[in-house]
């Protein structure tokens, strides 16, 4: 077989080299017609690790409090990089990593969630951006993808697709994981290829209880052995991205407990600690300065003794949580060891897509969601809330949906200041990365300090691989990749600085990078806050991005960024503020703030639907695609068939007990339970038993009016009867899980009324003939659009926090 | 000699779990003074009340203390309202002050408790405040109402003026 033409995609078959007569006398066979594309000879396997929502001075390989042995390892067999770079925030830098370009650039200037109406923002990946899986499926490369996507958006994660969105249509011959941006790791609803499979049936198993991080190893180890027992030498890409260290924090008690009591002293005596570490490793420079508290994250000394117990269980929850994901990452380098492979492989291991997340707030919460759904909870409530679920000690279990306070990120993200969301600055873009190949590394255990950006990983596997960026894919021509490969560096520690220049933009916060120089332009923004006054000073008509505060630093000298030389060099300022307008409108950044735009009433079109109907067999529906039934006045209707002697079950459920609803039978009586967030949680129950026979049900909900998170009365019917009432004096406003489904005949996964959890799934033993939800439209017009203008922000919240 | 002719203190917390409520309910009882009063109701995630009160507090007919309700406050979530509002729960209805009897307690509470939230009600003497507020340190919201008389009266008086005080929120 000669070489093919590699650079329009997909490669073309050869032609046909034999004969065909009449019949197959003098006929003569082509075998290179079954063939399939091959890569070049010698090409690696390549394994991408990428760790969620974790900082430069989380893991012990540099320095950090956490133990991650194999990190280490491969380490010490690799490289070091110290001067690697990421966007701020979660789905611009998968976008990024799997396409080689600027996140904004192809469309991924916020998250998968938030689709806008901006070409940075669309969250929808141009035909001129093939992506790094497609590439290498088309040139021969056995692929797949494990663990978190966040790269399609939140309306089309259903049955319906378009599935170009999704991991298959990237280029992934193989897809296990989840969709969305965060998950439960006990109950996670997943997908796999083009289908919601929603929770594993382990989940009901209490003696072996399903767990995420445990199933994407031992799926990516029997995806591998599968690979290998077809093929021995086709090679593998295999993008492991774990849903940790993302909230909701979930890990077995024993992994959590192996922290206890090693964050008494708080979140300073931790960055202090860590800085002296990463020190003695030289993963920092001797005269870096560690950089001071900002005044948003509160003292240690400031906390009252009574709730710091409360604190340092949510970091020793995130620290052992994180173990995990170092252990299972090792099960996988483990396994292609076993398949004697780790020699051409090429591990790639980056620790965050960005750096920690703050976004806990100061408190951190029992259930992440509360944030995003704008309930204002003190730490004296959020312990409160904790031990109505169980108490610190269930802190990382499936009661809770746990996410740290955002002090404790900043001190993940040591020696750096701020993290996650914050793209001005490097808490919330420099993380670490290992490099790991022994065929190519010879400097064992070395550090290599090239300037990196996450975007430079696409050309450097296609380099290491011998293949080059398409320039035609399906016939559309492509954009030029934006990274530059750093090969030279795994094999040359002194090879040149690949990357002189790099824009960073995340929700308003930015930065300029050039031949050294940092121009920091963070907006005042507390990361965190998205209430009314915290964002007007940053609406069109106020916000001037010229005139706000700026920093400059020189990063060879000056590692963490402790020395602001903008006063010093205003000429500096000047020119890089200039390349960053030039950088940021060829690279679809602009206009600046289009992550926020829906909180400044750019928001989409009002959806048309007002009925939705589900038949009884339909589960598993993605969060983001439930009928909207926030903030409305609304009714559910079900038709049931119930056998003589009665029925019980679930006749339709969303999410959990953390946030949902259910509407289900027990003892004979139809119930109607309400979860909001878990904070409050309502229940009305039919004063008369249930009939059997061709039964209709209904709950009418009964808003008080077109307010956000209104409350109202709720009646309950059997065949138009009413049958019982109450209230709801709080619904949710904007979103009731970031992960969980809704489910017709049963409440699968974490249930929502704890009263039938040992009946749970506690599926319908009539039949659900069909659901349907109206949703009763307010009077005014006005009303309509305000409110949806409400939840729209309140989805944009949700987004940024995933 | 129950209600003497002082000023009589009503205490009200609220709580979102049991756990806290139970934490201050025995601080109170062991903070050194002598109430006239004490009970704690809370309500687990099944919707099950469970009720605990000192036993003095029957003995001497001051039923209405441990009578009343509870309901929630409001959350208002500043995301998406103008003005972001503190939390404010434990606000407590009173409409139930003239039960005298455990099961009607339930009964009360039954209405105003929430799933998973907690309250408590203490009543002392005017003199022992300084005793007995500073162990009342869990409630996410509370109230002191005071009154002058004597007996059931005294007691109401005080009650509804903390009440009122959560109510208003300056609890």
């Amino acid at each position: 077989m000669s070489e093919p033409d590699r650079s329009r995609l997909p490669i073309r078959r050869e032609t046909f080299a034999g004969v065909v007569g009449r019949t197959l006398d003098g006929s003569r066979p082509d075998w290179n017609l079954i063939e399939h594309p091959r890569p070049p000879d010698g090409a690696p396997n390549v394994l991408v690790v990428l760790i969620d929502d974790a900082g430069f001075g989380n893991p012990s390989t540099f320095g950090g409090p956490i133990r991650t042995p194999n990190y280490t390892r491969m380490a010490a067999t690799g490289l070091r990089y110290n001067r690697f770079h990421v966007t701020a925030l979660c789905s611009p830098t998968r976008a990024a990593l799997l396409t080689g370009r600027n996140n904004h650039a192809v469309g991924f200037g916020s998250v998968g969630e938030f689709a806008g109406g901006f070409p940075g923002y669309s969250a929808t990946l141009p035909r001129d951006c093939a992506p790094l899986p497609r590439i290498l499926r088309d040139n021969g490369y056995s692929t797949a993808a494990f663990g978190k996507w966040h790269l399609t958006p939140d309306g089309q994660q259903g049955p319906a697709g378009p599935f170009d969105r999704w991991p298959n249509g990237w280029g992934f011959d193989y897809f296990y994981g989840i969709l969305g941006g965060g998950s439960s790791q006990w109950d996670p609803c997943l997908a796999e290829n083009q289908k919601i499979i929603g929770t594993p049936e382990e989940f009901y198993d209490e003696e072996h209880p399903y767990y995420f991080p445990d199933a994407m190893a031992d799926r990516t180890i029997e995806w591998l052995h599968g690979v290998r027992a077809q093929d021995a030498h086709k090679p593998f890409f295999v993008y492991y991205s774990t849903g940790c260290s993302h909230a909701p924090h979930h890990v077995a008690k024993e992994w959590a407990d192996r922290y206890k009591g090693q964050f008494d002293e708080g979140w300073e005596r931790l960055r202090e600690q860590t800085f002296a570490r990463q020190k003695e490793l030289g993963v920092i420079p001797a005269d870096a300065e560690l950089t001071p508290r900002d005044e948003a994250f509160p003292a240690w000394s400031d906390v009252p003794d009574n709730v710091k117990p409360f604190y340092a269980r949510q970091m020793e929850v995130y620290a052992g949580y994180s173990e995990n994901a170092d252990h299972n990452v090792g099960r996988v380098i483990d396994a292609i060891d076993e398949l004697d492979e780790l020699d051409n492989t090429l591990i790639l291991w980056i620790w965050g897509d960005n750096g920690a997340s703050m976004e806990g707030s100061v408190t951190g919460s029992f259930n992440e969601l509360t944030m995003q759904n704008g309930i204002p909870l003190t730490d004296e409530m959020q312990l409160q809330l904790a031990e109505r679920y169980g108490g610190l000690d269930a802190w990382s279990t499936s009661l809770m949906a746990p996410h740290y306070g955002a002090a404790w990120a900043w001190a993940g993200n040591t020696p750096f200041k701020w993290g996650k969301q914050v793209g001005s600055h490097l808490g919330g873009t420099r993380n670490p990365l290992v490099a790991h190949w022994p065929a190519r590394i010879t400097d064992d255990g070395g550090l290599r300090t090239q300037f990196s950006h996450v975007i430079d990983v696409a050309p450097t596997i296609l380099e290491a691989a011998g293949i080059p960026a398409p320039d035609t894919v399906d016939g559309i021509e492509q954009e030029p990749l934006h990274g530059t490969s750093f090969v030279a560096s795994l094999s040359d520690g002194a090879a040149p600085e690949h990357r002189t220049q790099q824009y960073f933009e995340t929700i308003g916060n930015r930065a300029m990078y050039k031949d050294g120089w940092w121009l920091a332009m963070k907006t005042e923004r507390i990361p965190w806050l998205l209430t009314p006054e915290a964002l007007a000073p940053y609406a069109p008509s106020a916000w001037d991005p010229d005139s706000g505060p700026v920093e400059l630093y020189y990063l060879p000298d000056d590692f963490t960024q402790a020395k602001d030389l903008a006063a010093e060099h205003p000429e500096k300022v000047e020119e890089l503020k200039e390349l960053f307008w030039r950088e940021a409108e060829r690279y679809k950044v602009l206009p600046l703030l289009a992550t926020l735009s829906t909180f400044f009433g750019m928001v989409p079109p009002l959806g048309g639907e007002t009925s939705y109907e589900f038949r009884g067999d339909v589960q598993n529906v993605m969060p983001g695609m439930i009928p909207r039934i926030y903030n409305h006045s609304y009714t559910i209707t079900a038709d049931l068939v119930v056998p003589d002697g009665g029925a019980e079950g679930v006749i339709v459920a969303e999410a959990d007990h953390l946030g949902g609803f259910t509407l289900y039978v027990k003892d004979g009586r139809l119930t109607h339970t309400y979860s909001m967030m878990g904070v409050f949680v309502f229940k009305q129950v039919a004063d008369e038993d249930l009939p059997s026979g061709d039964v209709t049900v209904r709950m009418e909900f009964r808003a008080d009016g077109a307010k956000p998170a209104t409350g109202g009365d709720v009646a309950l019917f059997i065949d138009d009867r009413q049958v019982g009432k109450g209230r709801m004096d709080h619904t949710v406003p904007v979103r009731f899980s970031g992960y969980s489904g809704m489910d017709i005949g049963r409440d699968n996964g974490g249930v929502v009324d704890r009263s039938y959890e040992r009946e749970k799934p506690f599926a319908f033993t009539g039949t659900v003939r069909r659901v349907v939800f109206d949703i009763k439209p307010h009077l005014s017009g006005e009303d309509e659009q305000e409110l949806h203008t409400a939840e729209q922000h309140g989805q944009a919240a949700h987004g940024l926090s995933a | 000699m129950p209600f003497d002719a002082e000023v009589t203190d009503v205490l009200i917390g609220g709580y979102m779990s049991s756990t806290a409520a139970h934490e201050d309910y025995e601080a109170v009882l062991n903070c050194g003074a002598r109430l006239w009063g004490a009970v704690v109701v809370s309500r687990d995630l099944d919707g099950t009340l469970t009720v605990e009160h000192t036993d003095h507090m029957v003995e001497e007919g001051a039923g209405g203390l441990a009578s009343v309700g509870f309901v929630v406050g409001l959350f208002a979530p500043p995301l998406l309202a103008a003005t972001a509002i503190g939390a404010a729960l434990g606000a407590v209805t009173g409409k139930a002050l003239h039960q005298r009897t455990g099961s009607k307690i339930e009964e009360a509470a039954a209405e105003t408790i929430p799933i998973g939230g907690a309250g408590l009600i203490v009543a002392y003497k005017h003199a022992d405040a300084a005793t007995v507020e500073p162990a009342v340190t869990r409630a996410v919201q509370k109230a002191v109402g005071e009154a002058e008389g004597h007996h059931v009266d005294a007691l109401r008086g005080a009650l509804a003026d903390a009440q009122k005080k959560l109510t208003e929120g300056s609890g």
